[in-house]
C-alpha cells in the first residue's frame, strides 16, 4: 500500500530559507546594554529561529535543534501505474472485491472471465480491464489498495471491524503518525491496516492474537503488502486466561487449547520485574508501563485485558473497547472505571447508505375515465368515441417517452378501452348506461368537456417532472458492536501480572 | 522485523515479491533516505505530554461545557484569559501541567488538583457507588461530557448486570415545594464571601436540607451533583485533537461547522485515504477544521493544498488551535480557488506558461539572520528603552522567519500542475457537483475523493452525474447514525437525547479518465473478438454488424433485441 512505501526526501521552502541557530561571538556573556545592535539582531534571530520550529517557550534547547534543513519535504513516491508484484484491487461490483500481486503469466479467474496479470502491467490504476475470453464482454476495473477496499476484499477469517467503525476507531483513539499502538486480536487485520494507514512511517503497532493460525496468516500479510516494519505480530493471549471455550461470540474465536506453549515470539520489552511461575499463564502485552499512546481491544472478555492496558498506556493515553454484546460492555466499562479510566463515552455507529437514481414524476393522471358506450352497435356513436380515443393517445404520447409514443396507434387505443369496458365491473357498466339514458343532455355536455380537456392534460403533462432521488438502502447492518472508548488517568497503574504473584 | 522470520516455515514468496520484500522500508531506511543523516527528523516526536507555551487546551467541564483556552507565561505578556461563569480567569499557570490535569475554579483562579482527582469530586455523604452511577448518568445524558468518575470496589467483578444498591427509601414522601431548604441566598452569599471552599458550601447545604435524608440513594447522589456543580465546578484540561475541537464546536454552534458531526470528520478522513507523505488536495469553507485534523494526520510528513477563496486563508485562528507543529504547519500549502478551478474540463489544464515569480524573487534576497538595514539601525538608536528595541528587533525577525518559509503562489501552483493528488476532500457550501468537477483533474487515477455536504439532494445530483461520465467507481452516498449509550450495571440505554444526522458523505474513487472508460479498448477488443468464437462461449450469431461495432460491444443493445 502507498503509506507504507519508503518516503522520498526533497528540498523544501523551510529547508531552503537557511534559518538556523547562529553562535554569538564570543562577547555574548557582557551584560545586556552592552551588546552592540548587530549582536542583538542575532540573538533575537536565534530566538525567533526557536519559536517559529520548535515552538515557543522552550528554554535551554540544543542549538543544533534550531536548524531548518531539518525540514525537508517527505513524501511517498506516487504511483500511477501498475508495476509487477504490486498489489491490485479488483473491483467487479461494489460488494465483490478481489486482490491479486501481478505477476507475468498469471491468470485472474472470476465469473467475469479470465483476466490475465500482462494485461494489467503497465496500466495505470483506475482503469477497466476487459476479460481475455467472452470476447471481451467481461470486464473489470482494477483499483489502487486502500486500507478500506483491503477489508471488503480480504478473505474474512474472523468478523472483521467495518470501515465504519474503523474509521471511528482511528479517529476517537487520536491516533497521529510515529506513535506506539496496540491492538488486540488481530483476527483478518482489517483494522490492522487502518491503523497502520494513521501511524506511518514510523510508528509502531503490536498486534496480538490467540489464534496461531491467524497471527501467522496476518504476519505473513502484513509482509507480503510491505508493511513489516510498523508491525510487531503476537502470538498471545494477552488476557492470560487458561483455555476455555468462549461462549461469548460462537464461531469467532477459537478455542486456544495450548497457547502457553505455541508463544513463539517472545515480547521484545520483558518487564523485568516479572516473575511468574511456569504454570501460569500470564496474560498481558509484555510491553514498558506507560509506554503506549492508544489501545485497541477486541476480544471476547475484554475486562480481562483492561488493567494490563491501563498498566501499558501513557497517562491521558486512549483506550477503544469494540464488543458486540451489552453484558461485555457493562462489565468493561465497570473495569475501565476500576483500572482509573476517566470520559469513558459508549456509542454505536451504523451506515446508512443511500440509493440514488433518476425518477420520472408523472403528474396525476387527471383525464376523466372513459365512457362506457351504452349501445355499443350504435354506429353514430362509434365516431364519437373513436375521436377521444385519439386524443387520449396524444395525451399518452406527450406523457410517455419516445418509445411509447411511436408504438402507441389506434389499435392499441382500442385494445385499450376494451380492457376498460372490461375490467369495469357490470355493475358500474349498468349505472353508465342508466346515467346515460336519464340525462342525455348532461352526457352531450360532459363529451364537449372531454374534447376541451385534452389541451389542458397537455399542459399538465408538460409539467411532467424528472428528479434526481435518493432513499436509504431497504436493509442494512442493524447492529456491529458497542464501542467504547476511555481516557487513561495520570495516576501510573499497577501491573496486574505482579499483583497475581507476590511470590517474589 | 525479526517475526517475519520467526520460527514458521517461510511461506513461499514469488520470486518478485521477495525482491521487493528486502527492499522492505524500515525505519532505519526512511532516516537514511535523509540526505544528512545527523539531522534527526523533528516529525518524530509525536506529542509533548504537559501544555506548552502558546498551546491551546479544552478546558471540559463536568456538565459537558466546553472552553477553549490558549495558555501562555506572563512573560510573554499579551495573556489572553479564558471567561467562565462571568469570572476571567488567566491561563498563565496552566503551562506546564500535564494533559488529562483537573482544575478546579477557585477564589485565585484555576487551581490544578493532585493526579488522580476527578471532575466530579467524592463526597462522604452517599456511598461512592451510588456517585459513580449517578454522575455517569448525569454526565451522559446531557450527551456531552464524560463519566469522570471512581467507582469502589465491585466484588472482584461479579456479574454486574443488576444495581449494587439496595433501595431503602423512595419518593413516596417526597413534597414539592422550597421549604426543605432552610438556607437562603444571603446565607449562601455570606458564606462565600467568608471564603469558603465549594466543598463547605455543598456540606452546608446538605445539612440544611430536612428532605435530603428522605431521599434514595440515587437522588442523594444526584442531589449532590447539582449542588457539587454549582458551587464547585471543576473541569479537565483536554489536548486539543482533531477530535475534540469538532466535538467542542459542535456542541457549542454546529451551522459554524455546516453541521458536520465529529464522526463525520472522522470518516472523511478515513475514506479519503489521507496518510503521512501524501498529497491531498481540501477545499472547505469550515473554518480551517479539515485542513487542519488532515495536518494532524499526516504528520508533517506530505503537502496538503489547501484551497482558499477571497484575499486570503481566513483559517488561522481555527488552526492555531491544532497546536500543530512547525513541520505540520508548513505542510500545508495554500492555494487560491482561482488558480484551480479552471474551464470545466476533465483533464487538467496544462501547467501555467514560465512566469516570473516575484515573491520568489523577492524570497531570495532576503537574508538570515535579518542585517540592519542603514535607516532601521537609525530608527532603533531613536529608541530610548531597552525593551522597547528589543520587542522591535523580536517581531522583525519573526516577520522575517514567517516570510522565508513562506511559499509562493507560484511554488504551490507547481506543486499541484507536477504531482497528482492521492485524495480530494470536498467540504463547502458551493455546488458539490461543479466543485468536484472541478477538482477531479488534479486527483490521479484510482485516488478516493470524499464530498461533505449537509444537505442530501446537492450529493445525489453529484452522485449520478460521476455515474453518468463514469468517472468514478465506487460511489457510495452515504450518512452516519450515531447512539450514545449511558452504560451503567443494570441500567443500560440508549442517551434520551442524540444527534439525529451528521451530515452526508459522497465517497469514490476516481476513474482513470482514459483507460478507465468504456471504449478504449476498441482495438485490442476486435482482435480478442476476432480469436474467439462465439460471446461467452456460444456459437456467434448471424447478424454481426460490422459497421456498428461499437454498440454492438454493449451488452445492453443486445438485450433490447
Amino acid at each position: 500500500m502507498d503509506f507504507s512505501r519508503p518516503h522520498i526526501y526533497h528540498e523544501s521552502v523551510a529547508s531552503r530559507s537557511n534559518i538556523r541557530y547562529i553562535a554569538l561571538p564570543d562577547n555574548d556573556k557582557k551584560k545586556k546594554d552592552d551588546q552592540s545592535l548587530d549582536d542583538r539582531v542575532i540573538a533575537s534571530a536565534n530566538q525567533a529561529a526557536q519559536d517559529l520550529l520548535l515552538g515557543p517557550g522552550l528554554a535551554d534547547v540544543d542549538p543544533r535543534l534550531i536548524d531548518a534543513t531539518r525540514f525537508q519535504e517527505s513524501m511517498t513516491p506516487s504511483s500511477d501505474t501498475i508495476q509487477p508484484g504490486s498489489l491490485v484491487v479488483i473491483f467487479e461490483s461494489f460488494d465483490n472485491l478481489n486482490f491479486v500481486y501481478a505477476k507475468s503469466k498469471e491468470i485472474f479467474n472470476n465469473r467475469n472471465g479470465h483476466f490475465h496479470h500482462d494485461d494489467f502491467i503497465g496500466k495505470p490504476f483506475g482503469c477497466k480491464i476487459r476479460s481475455r475470453n467472452n470476447r471481451g464482454y467481461g470486464y473489470c476495473f482494477l483499483l489502487k489498495p486502500t486500507p478500506e477496499l483491503w477489508s471488503r476484499s480480504v478473505n474474512h477469517r474472523t468478523q472483521i471491524v467495518h470501515e465504519l467503525d474503523a474509521s471511528m476507531i482511528c479517529f476517537y483513539l487520536q491516533l497521529r503518525p510515529n506513535m506506539v499502538v496496540c491492538e488486540t486480536g488481530t483476527g483478518s487485520g482489517a483494522m490492522s491496516h487502518a491503523i497502520m494507514r494513521t501511524i506511518s512511517p514510523a510508528g509502531k503497532l503490536h498486534t496480538f492474537e490467540f489464534n496461531h493460525q491467524r497471527a501467522t496468516q496476518a504476519r505473513q500479510e502484513f509482509a507480503e503488502n510491505g508493511l513489516s516494519h510498523l508491525v510487531e505480530v503476537y502470538h498471545k493471549d494477552v488476557c492470560g486466561k487458561a483455555p476455555v471455550i468462549e461462549n461469548y461470540k460462537p464461531g469467532e474465536k477459537e478455542d486456544t487449547k495450548d497457547n502457553k506453549k505455541e508463544e513463539d515470539t517472545p515480547p521484545p520489552q520483558q518487564s523485568s520485574s516479572s516473575s511468574s511461575s511456569p504454570q501460569q499463564v500470564q496474560g498481558g502485552f509484555g510491553l514498558l508501563g506507560q509506554s503506549v499512546d492508544a489501545i485497541f481491544l477486541d476480544l471476547p472478555e475484554p475486562w480481562l485485558a483492561v488493567p494490563h492496558a491501563a498498566f501499558c498506556l501513557k497517562p491521558d493515553g486512549r483506550l477503544a473497547s469494540y464488543s458486540p454484546c451489552v453484558e461485555q460492555t457493562q462489565r468493561t466499562v465497570t473495569a475501565m472505571r476500576k483500572a482509573g479510566f476517566h470520559s469513558l463515552k459508549t456509542f454505536e455507529f451504523r451506515l446508512r447508505e443511500n440509493y440514488v437514481h433518476e425518477y420520472d414524476m408523472d403528474p396525476p393522471p387527471r383525464a376523466k375515465r372513459p365512457k362506457v358506450d351504452p349501445n355499443p352497435h350504435d354506429r353514430s356513436r362509434m365516431n364519437n368515441n373513436n375521436d377521444k380515443a385519439t386524443t387520449d393517445d396524444i395525451t399518452v404520447a406527450m406523457v410517455g417517452d419516445e418509445d411509447t409514443g411511436a408504438e402507441a396507434d389506434n389499435e392499441e387505443s382500442q385494445v385499450s378501452e376494451a380492457e376498460i369496458s372490461l375490467t369495469a365491473g357490470p355493475d358500474e357498466v349498468e349505472d353508465a348506461i342508466e346515467a346515460a339514458k336519464a340525462t342525455p343532455i348532461s352526457t352531450a355536455a360532459t363529451a364537449k368537456k372531454e374534447k376541451t380537456s385534452p389541451t389542458t392534460a397537455v399542459n399538465a403533462s408538460s409539467k411532467q417532472r424528472k428528479m434526481v432521488v435518493a432513499r436509504p438502502f431497504t436493509n442494512m447492518r442493524g447492529h456491529t458492536a458497542f464501542l467504547t472508548f476511555a481516557t487513561a488517568g495520570l495516576l501510573p497503574q499497577p501491573d496486574p501480572n505482579n499483583n497475581k504473584n507476590p511470590t517474589k | 522485523m525479526s517475526t517475519d522470520n520467526g520460527t514458521q516455515p517461510q511461506p513461499e514468496l514469488p520470486q518478485d515479491k521477495a525482491e521487493e520484500k528486502s527492499k522492505d522500508p524500515s525505519l532505519s531506511a526512511i532516516a537514511e533516505n535523509n540526505n544528512d543523516s545527523s539531522v534527526p527528523d523533528p516529525r518524530l516526536e509525536v506529542q509533548s505530554g504537559v501544555v506548552r507555551d502558546g498551546e491551546y487546551v479544552i478546558l471540559a467541564f463536568g456538565d459537558g461545557r466546553k472552553f477553549f483556552a490558549q495558555c501562555q507565561t506572563r512573560a510573554r505578556g499579551k495573556s489572553t484569559p479564558v471567561k467562565i461563569h462571568k469570572r476571567s480567569y488567566h491561563t498563565w499557570q496552566l503551562v506546564g501541567l500535564k494533559y488529562g490535569k483537573v482544575l478546579e475554579l477557585g477564589q485565585s483562579g484555576l487551581v490544578p488538583l493532585p493526579d488522580g482527582e476527578e471532575v466530579i469530586p467524592s463526597n462522604p455523604y452517599i456511598a461512592e457507588n451510588a456517585v459513580a452511577t449517578v454522575a455517569a448518568t448525569a454526565a451522559t445524558d446531557d450527551s456531552k461530557g464524560g463519566a469522570d468518575v471512581a467507582v469502589a470496589e465491585d466484588n472482584e467483578m461479579e456479574d454486574t448486570t443488576f444495581p449494587p444498591i439496595q433501595q431503602d427509601n423512595d419518593n413516596r414522601h417526597l413534597l414539592m415545594g422550597d421549604k426543605s431548604q432552610a438556607m437562603d441566598q444571603d446565607d449562601l452569599r455570606q458564606l462565600r464571601e467568608e471564603g469558603a471552599h465549594g466543598s463547605e458550601i455543598v456540606e452546608a447545604l446538605i445539612e440544611n436540607s430536612s428532605s435530603f435524608k428522605n431521599k434514595t440513594e440515587f437522588s442523594k447522589a444526584k442531589y449532590i451533583l447539582r449542588k457539587q456543580k454549582k458551587y464547585q465546578p471543576r473541569c479537565r484540561m483536554v489536548r486539543c485533537t482533531a477530535y475534540t475541537i469538532c466535538e467542542a464546536l459542535y456542541i457549542k454552534d454546529s451551522r459554524k461547522l455546516m453541521n458536520m458531526r465529529e464522526d463525520t470528520l472522522g470518516q472523511i478522513l478515513s475514506y479519503s485515504n489521507v496518510s503521512a507523505g501524501c498529497q491531498a488536495l481540501v477545499f472547505e469553507n469550515c473554518m480551517g477544521i479539515v485542513t487542519g485534523a488532515v495536518a494532524e494526520r499526516m504528520g508533517g510528513y506530505g503537502r496538503i493544498l489547501s484551497v482558499y477563496t477571497g484575499q486570503q486563508p481566513a483559517f488561522v485562528e481555527m488552526l492555531s488551535r491544532f497546536n500543530l507543529t512547525f513541520a505540520q504547519s508548513h505542510s500545508i500549502k495554500w492555494l487560491h480557488s482561482g488558480d484551480v478551478f479552471m474551464e470545466d474540463n476533465t483533464e487538467a489544464p496544462p501547467p501555467p506558461a514560465d512566469a516570473i515569480d516575484t515573491e520568489l524573487e523577492e524570497r531570495e534576497q532576503l537574508k538570515w539572520p535579518c542585517p540592519l538595514q542603514e535607516h532601521t539601525r537609525q530608527y532603533m538608536q531613536t529608541m530610548a528603552k531597552d525593551k522597547q528595541k528589543k520587542d522591535f528587533l523580536a517581531k522583525r525577525c519573526n516577520r522575517f522567519a514567517r516570510k522565508l518559509t513562506r511559499h509562493t503562489t507560484l511554488e504551490v501552483n507547481q506543486m499541484l500542475a507536477e504531482r497528482k493528488c492521492d485524495s480530494v476532500i470536498i467540504v463547502t457550501r458551493t455546488d458539490p457537483t461543479a466543485t468536484l468537477l472541478g477538482l477531479l483533474p488534479y486527483l490521479a487515477p484510482s485516488g478516493p475523493f470524499v464530498v461533505y455536504c449537509e444537505f442530501i439532494e446537492p450529493l445525489t445530483e453529484c452522485f449520478l452525474e460521476m455515474q453518468r461520465r463514469s468517472l468514478a467507481i465506487n460511489l457510495r452516498l452515504s450518512d452516519t447514525w450515531m447512539r450514545e449509550y449511558q452504560v451503567l450495571p443494570g441500567r443500560t440505554h440508549p442517551n434520551m437525547n442524540i444527534s439525529q444526522s451528521g451530515g452526508f458523505i459522497l465517497t469514490g474513487i476516481k476513474l482513470c479518465p482514459v483507460t478507465g472508460k468504456n471504449e478504449l479498448d476498441e482495438e485490442l477488443m476486435k482482435e480478442i473478438r476476432s480469436e474467439i468464437g462465439g460471446r461467452r462461449g456460444r456459437k456467434p450469431k448471424k447478424k454481426e454488424n460490422p459497421s456498428n461495432e461499437k454498440d454492438s460491444n454493449m451488452p445492453k443493445k443486445k438485450r433490447r433485441r
